[in-house]
């Protein structure tokens, strides 16, 4: 029975959900796989003869270990990219998309206020971030044995994707909070986009520069793997940063919204 | 009666377009209102600032009683309203909205969605998306009868619904005003409106230009009426009846004019052999605007 908004949302998610779902279990999973090819000495020497700037900008200083290549690859790059992507589409279609598509009204007006559309339907995204953190972490537990990444273990594995699950719901928060403050899904995405595009950009490439090292230590992808989870676990103050920002543009969205005037 | 509807300078600026320039709507329990206006005098605008969709920039606005602003779910749970753009996901059958629908408010009993949709004839189990605009029509119209509210606020309810499906939202109109409630209707053709409501205002560039009842309007109607003779018409006869004017004679058919009760031209046409007798139903747009010395909204076609 679909009684509250927030079920309601997931329900209507649900196509999108799965297809998600499974190009992300597809694309980490099949790189994931790739890990035992770094282990060939012959790819150590040739990585060893690269510039160190360059190894540091790309995130593989320590590629040949198995939490060092997943957390270069799997979590920091593609999986983080696709998670993203995912949940800025989400979040951008929570207030904005419905709006500019004429099918925000109907909800507020029955007895629903804004406050409690805008948190069921974020809840609902929260959710469906967790059950593709979770379904991934479940296939990659199947292939950790046959991929010969088992000795990172299900514990630090699960740490990963509770930090993957934050990091998308950071930039699926500031879409949210962009398209419920001006009703326009372009900019949402645009925003946040935007602003994972910086990140990722303060993460490795920024910091090669003197002067910016700074950067790196305000990337939402060093708060991703720069703890490394899967070698250390969670790590409290990363997982608050990305939750607080997330509060934060929650509530800064859900106010804009309350007060301004809906779109026809 | 009291005021279900009640508004008092009510305005509203986009910019430097004024939408609402102080609008004062007052609409009584137990009646059907129908607002009339052209598309863009101002009605959606009002609309919408009764659901707290948008905020007035000027003014006040009581909806049974509460404000839609500070009191918008309390008042929202006794309402129910269809927009302009009836727009839903298309991909869920009827049966999974307005089930959901009903949730939000609470739990509609199942009969009450299908009793109505029997009525409509509405397939509920099929997608909305492959539905054609009318049936959509109908499925926003369950949406905001079955739970029996307090008020329906209805935002041009009949337009795209064929002459069966009008008739039949005329009773389910009329068997909520029975019942003690009320509806709020807009429209742009005063045909569309007529036949189910008790009182009509006119809305004209943001303003309340005039409300009169339906039965005023039709009683003050004019109607062109067409008398054919066995022998020669003779205007002399007729010129100077009460309510009569524009008196023409053409061969043996008779024009004129009629304005208010028929009764003196009748008598008078009673010491003549008419062949036969016609007289148009009037247009109350005509008489509306007539009254109230505005330009005619819009040609009705």
């Amino acid at each position: 029975m679909i009684r509250t908004v927030y079920a309601k949302w997931l329900r209507d998610s649900r196509r999108s959900l799965a297809g998600w779902t499974a190009a992300i279990v597809f694309v980490g999973c099949g790189y994931a796989a790739f890990y035992p090819t770094f282990e060939d000495p012959e790819i150590a020497r040739l990585l060893e003869s690269y510039p160190q700037a360059l190894m540091e900008a790309l995130n593989y200083t320590n590629i040949t270990s198995p939490a060092g290549y997943l957390g270069a690859t799997v979590y920091g790059l593609v999986v983080a990219v696709l998670m993203t992507v995912f949940a800025i589409g989400a979040g951008a279609r929570i207030v904005a998309g419905e709006e500019e598509a004429g099918r925000l009204d109907l909800t507020l007006t029955h007895p629903v206020s804004r406050t409690s559309l805008a948190l069921q339907r974020v809840g609902a995204l929260a959710t469906a971030l967790l059950a593709v953190v979770a379904v991934f972490w479940l296939a990659m537990l199947v292939i950790a044995g046959p991929a010969r990444f088992a000795s990172v273990g299900a514990g630090n594995l699960a740490a990963m994707h509770v930090h993957l699950a934050a990091f998308a719901f950071l930039f699926g928060s500031a879409s949210f909070a962009v398209g419920a403050a001006t009703g326009r899904r372009a900019w949402a995405i645009g925003a946040a986009a935007g602003g994972a595009v910086l990140a990722y950009a303060a993460s490795g490439l920024l910091p090669q520069v003197d002067g910016l090292e700074w950067t790196r230590d305000w990337s939402a992808f060093t708060w991703l793997t720069g703890s490394d989870p899967l070698t250390n676990g969670l790590d409290a103050g990363h997982l608050a940063i990305l939750l607080g920002l997330s509060g934060a543009f929650v509530a800064a969205g859900t106010v804009a919204f309350c007060r301004r005037d809906l779109a026809v | 009666m009291d005021a279900v509807i009640l508004t008092r300078g009510l305005e509203k600026t986009y910019g430097r377009t004024q939408a609402l320039a102080g609008l004062d709507l007052e609409v009584r329990a137990g009646e059907v209102f129908g607002f009339l206006g052209v598309n863009g005098a101002g009605k959606t605008t009002t609309i919408r600032i009764l659901l707290d969709l948008i905020r007035p920039t000027a003014g006040s606005v009581r909806v049974l009683g509460l404000d839609p602003r500070r009191e918008g779910v309390a008042l929202r749970r006794r309402l129910g309203y269809l927009e302009g753009e009836f727009s839903v996901e298309g991909r869920q059958t009827g049966h999974e909205l307005l089930t959901h629908l009903g949730h939000l408010r609470g739990g509609v009993p199942s009969a009450r969605i299908t009793d109505l949709a029997d009525r409509l004839q509405l397939d509920l189990t099929r997608p909305i998306g492959t539905l054609s605009k009318g049936n959509r029509q109908k499925v926003g119209l369950i949406q905001a009868f079955m739970h029996e509210p307090e008020l329906l606020v209805l935002d041009e309810p009949t337009a795209g619904l064929d002459p069966f499906l009008q008739q039949e939202f005329v009773a389910m109109a009329r068997a909520v005003v029975e019942q003690g409630r009320t509806v709020f209707m807009s429209s742009h053709v005063m045909s569309e409106v007529q036949k189910s409501a008790d009182r009509v205002g006119i809305i004209r560039d943001g303003r309340l230009s005039g409300v009169d009842t339906v039965d005023s309007l039709r009683a003050s109607a004019i109607r062109q009426v067409e008398v054919v003779f066995a022998a020669r018409a003779r205007t002399a006869d007729f010129v100077g009846l009460p309510g009569v004017s524009d008196v023409r004679a053409d061969g043996a058919v008779l024009h004129c004019r009629l304005e208010g009760p028929a009764d003196a031209l009748v008598k008078a046409l009673a010491a003549h052999d008419v062949l036969s007798l016609t007289s148009e139903e009037p247009d109350l747009e005509d008489v509306f605007f007539d009254r109230y010395s505005g330009e005619r909204p819009e040609v009705a076609s």
